[in-house]
């Protein structure tokens, strides 16, 4: 909502305390999008919301921290929709997936001393992002934090406004989606057999 | 006297991810420590989980910020 014109002073105020993140803030965006010019719109609007909501930033010190929440919340509340949330398979089911007892299974390299090693090795680096970019967001978000920002479960809880729980739950999931989409990958690649589901 | 049930394979594999994070603590972090302790297959998937991890971390996009983009910025700013 617009708040009515700033004042030179409260925009300048505004600036310091956010722009020194840009580098941050745009490194997280384009980790999360894999698309610079959706990451640039995103951090736009990032700012635009942040300099609405600044008088109510009560401790400056955190305005990393505070940007990092609102581009979050940005990207999940725009992409949450049900249907994306069961694409892949029951959510047991997906708790219990295990790309290493696949890849035992299956064994594509069967004169491997590093079975597990040579199989990851297979993979491009773009086809990596893919399977990151398949993730919901809801835990592409907080799996994006944790390798790129090195939070800690409880920052995570504070950027995303939930419970330490859920972080939790939600970083395992969504390690396992990515594990399902490196080996639905792998079988688009014919890395391996295609007998299993 | 054995009052600690000990933790299952399917158990220990559901912890992983926040033993690496080092988000796991007290009673359900010693009892995975426990478990490693005694089960090779479960030390075995643990390392894959740590590589995996690594490997997907590694490959994050990473691209300079582009040139002109804070001006863009001050600019939408002042509106």
């Amino acid at each position: 909502m617009a708040q009515g014109p700033k004042s030179a002073a409260a925009q300048q105020s505004f600036e310091d305390v956010a722009l020194q993140h840009l580098k941050a803030l745009y490194g997280f965006a384009l980790k999360l999008t894999g698309n610079a010019a959706t990451a640039e719109d995103l951090v736009q609007e990032t700012y635009l919301k942040a300099l609405q909501a600044f008088p109510s930033l009560r401790q400056p010190e955190r305005g990393k921290a505070w940007l990092f929440q609102i581009l979050s919340r940005l990207v999940i509340d725009r992409h949450r929709s049900p249907s994306r949330e069961v694409a892949v398979e029951s959510p047991e089911d997906l708790d219990r997936f295990s790309l290493y007892d696949l890849i035992w299974e299956e064994d594509p390299f069967p004169y491997s001393d590093h079975l597990h090693d040579d199989f990851l090795a297979q993979f491009r680096d773009e086809e990596v992002r893919g399977a990151l970019l398949a993730l919901p967001e809801i835990y592409r978000v907080p799996l994006v934090l944790l390798y790129a920002e090195e939070l800690s479960y409880k920052e995570l809880a504070e950027v995303l406004g939930c419970p330490i729980g859920t972080v939790m739950s939600r970083l395992h999931r969504g390690r396992k989606i990515l594990e399902h989409e490196l080996w639905e990958c792998a079988k688009r690649r014919g890395l391996v057999k295609t007998w299993k589901a | 006297m054995e009052s600690v049930k000990r933790m299952s394979c399917e158990e220990a594999v559901r912890q992983f991810y926040a033993y690496l994070d080092r988000a796991l603590a007290g009673e359900p972090h010693d009892a995975l420590e426990d478990h490693l302790k005694a089960c090779l297959e479960c030390c075995e998937k643990l390392e894959f989980s740590r590589k995996l991890d690594a490997f997907v971390r590694g490959r994050l996009w990473d691209t300079p910020l582009p040139e002109g983009i804070e001006q863009k910025i001050r600019r939408t700013l002042c509106g």
